[in-house]
């Protein structure tokens, strides 16, 4: 309880609450932004929270995602653009509800649906992330290799394009994370003889080149092309939102649970759960001929899914450093970097930070209605700004932000070359949140690994004799098996939505 | 730029075999067979594995129809092509550049390059170069104390 009325303390700080505000608007610009997604903000916003104290830090990246996955709602109704990757499952029923002329309900239903979806989230991940913590306070090496594992595997199976790009992006990743010290013995490996690549190469930099940059060179090439928005007025969005609840509380209650649940699952985020509860709503619907004619239940169901799966992430990033997905591989990186190691013993160390980012999570989304009004209100304003102006202004921002993480030059090389491999790969149909997370859990396995063969003396057996490092093994290998039988039945090996 | 899975997964194998290559001047320990080695060598079996899928694909694809390398339409336009490098050839200009002339003249230098070859009017470029730069400058270096370099100014000021 101390350590409750501590965080509470640290959380209503004014200099806390601005930055909050603070970012809450530069997340709703960000994410309504088409080309800038929610993972771009929390790259651009680490350098920024580098200065900051833990809770400020934390309370920025909390607010300004929550704030982008709704945010994103608003150019998919007026423009058909999915403003983040998140809103792209249901960007063409939204905008066939504006064509209808309900782009008010529309836009009402979006953001008091994020918000509750979001409450839901931060709900099961107050209750749950606790009592996973005493469970993983006794967890060895062993149970750590097999959860990375575990994670990796689910990064590969969630993906919803090609599962032999996935697993090669994967690896490209943890082949990029044996640059510098081996964590065991201690051995410069593939430095070249530099004195920056002994420390590895530096995370949030390459974050900045994978997500901002190559985001940037794309948008370069279309930068002339000019936003038709939607000519309706916006009026009251508030109206008929109450009847929609009424009608479709058990679709929201389904959305923000599924949506929770597959945040959680490492490598699959808030668009992947928006993709799958609109799957789940098509099907279970009572009227499934509706959808794709401006329908207003799909859009319920992963609404509530893409802003509760936001919560959901943070749950194994906090207990056990496995990130839900890209954003939260961020965060573990910013963790990390505030010498908070993620993990279980945070729980018990530092109770009052992890209240924090609770109580930051809960003021987060009851902020997004009024800021979330706010943007919707101005959003002709915010669709208006010329992409050719913003652009320059972001490569520099992305510069200067790269270097400010290393202090030298260093930090651009990186971003840069990070940009092109970002560039490349999605050019060519490598997905790129499995080369991150295999770059944020490198470490983890290669370490747990290591300090496992150690304690076993090279036998396998070891691996499976603790009760729960047996059971993750087992789910490890019975997933691998199931892809690879998939695949062999000539299949599509991962989740891929057809 | 879509290049053939063949040549991609060449790309692969080719990378991986040199890292495999290049640990095995890694330590090793008396009694003991796994070293800073192992975790590169097998990913980088991983990789090759990965590499052999990928070629295999791409030339049953190119014995489909597909080509070597496949360009997006944007390349065939130069305007756009220059926007993609110019970005690029800014950022290097900056690293090699940055720390003799400094922030402030780079940054302005690159903004009003880049807002004239986007189609920004010279009047409205001018003036958002110089206040994003000097927003940018005052954030970082006066509220966040990032060194960043000074460049020419250490020669005026």
């Amino acid at each position: 309880m101390d350590a409750f009325i501590t965080a509470v303390g640290l959380v209503l700080d004014p200099h806390v609450l601005w930055v909050i505000v603070a970012s809450a608007c530069f997340g709703m610009f960000v994410g309504a932004m088409p080309g800038l997604t929610a993972t771009m903000a929390t790259a651009l916003l680490v350098p920024v929270t580098f200065f900051m104290d833990p809770v400020p830090a934390l309370g920025a990246i909390v607010t300004a995602t929550a704030m982008a996955i709704f945010a994103g709602d608003i150019p998919a109704a007026m423009l058909r653009i999915p403003g983040t990757p998140a809103s792209a499952a249901y960007t063409d029923e939204s905008y066939a509800m504006s064509k209808k002329g309900e782009l008010d309900l529309n836009l009402g239903v979006n953001l008091v649906f994020s918000v509750l979806g979001g409450l839901v989230g931060v709900a099961i991940l107050i209750v749950s992330a606790p009592l996973l913590a005493e469970i993983a306070i006794n967890f060895s090496s062993f149970e750590y290799f097999w959860l990375a594992l575990l994670g990796l595997t689910c990064a590969i199976f969630m993906t919803t394009g090609d599962a032999v790009k996935g697993i090669t992006s994967l690896v490209f990743g943890l082949l990029v994370n044996c640059i510098g010290i081996d964590p065991t013995a201690g051995h410069p490996r593939f430095t070249f003889g530099s004195v920056e690549l002994l420390q590895g190469i530096s995370f949030i930099p390459a974050m900045i080149g994978m997500f901002a940059l190559s985001e940037l060179l794309r948008g370069a090439v279309s930068v002339d092309e000019k936003n038709a928005v939607i000519a309706q007025k916006v009026g009251n969005i508030f109206k008929g939102v109450w009847a929609v609840f009424k009608k479709y509380w058990f679709n929201f209650l389904r959305g923000s649970t599924l949506g929770v649940f597959i945040g959680a699952l490492p490598g699959a985020g808030a668009d992947i759960a928006a993709w799958i509860s609109f799957a789940v709503s098509k099907k279970f619907s009572k009227t499934p001929e509706k959808f794709g004619t401006g329908h207003i239940e799909g859009i319920v169901d992963s609404t509530s899914a893409n802003n509760s799966a936001l919560g959901g992430a943070w749950i194994p990033a906090l207990v056990f450093g496995i990130p839900g997905d890209s954003i939260t591989a961020i965060v573990i990186g910013v963790l990390y970097m505030k010498g908070m190691n993620p993990g279980p013993t945070v729980f018990l160390e530092n109770p009052q930070f992890i209240y924090a980012v609770f109580i930051i999570f809960v003021l987060a989304n009851i902020l997004m209605l009024p800021i979330g009004w706010a943007a919707i209100k101005s959003s002709k304003q915010i669709l208006r700004v010329p992409r050719n102006v913003l652009l320059p202004i972001i490569l520099i921002f992305c510069l200067v932000g790269a270097y400010a993480m290393t202090n030298s030059f260093y930090g651009i090389v990186i971003m840069l070359v990070f940009g092109i491999i970002g560039w490349l790969m999605e050019e060519n149909g490598f997905p790129i949140a499995p080369a991150i997370l295999g770059l944020v859990l490198g470490e983890l396995l290669e370490q747990s690994f290591m300090t496992s063969m150690i304690k076993a003396d090279g036998s396998a057996l070891m691996f499976f004799e603790r009760p729960i490092a047996g059971v993750l093994g087992v789910v490890t290998i019975v997933l691998w098996g199931t892809m690879i039988w998939r695949a062999f039945k000539g299949r599509n090996a991962t989740l891929a939505p057809t | 730029m879509r290049a053939n899975d063949a040549i991609n997964g060449l790309i692969l194998i080719l990378l991986a075999a040199v890292m495999i290559a290049m640990t095995s001047t890694f330590p090793a320990f008396p009694g003991q067979p796994y070293g800073p080695s192992l975790f590169p060598r097998v990913l980088g079996t991983l990789l090759i594995i990965c590499g052999a899928v990928l070629v295999w694909r791409g030339l049953a694809a190119r014995r489909a129809g597909e080509r070597w390398v496949e360009m997006a339409p944007w390349t065939r336009e130069p305007w756009r092509v220059g926007s993609f490098f110019l970005m690029l050839a800014l950022l290097l200009a900056y690293i090699l550049l940055g720390d003799t002339i400094g922030f402030i003249p780079m940054a302005i230098v690159m903004l009003l390059a880049l807002f004239v070859w986007f189609g920004v009017r010279p009047l409205t470029a001018v003036i958002t170069a110089v206040i994003a730069t000097f927003v940018i400058h005052w954030f970082f270096s006066s509220l966040l104390r990032v060194p960043l370099p000074r460049g020419l100014l250490d020669s005026i000021l």
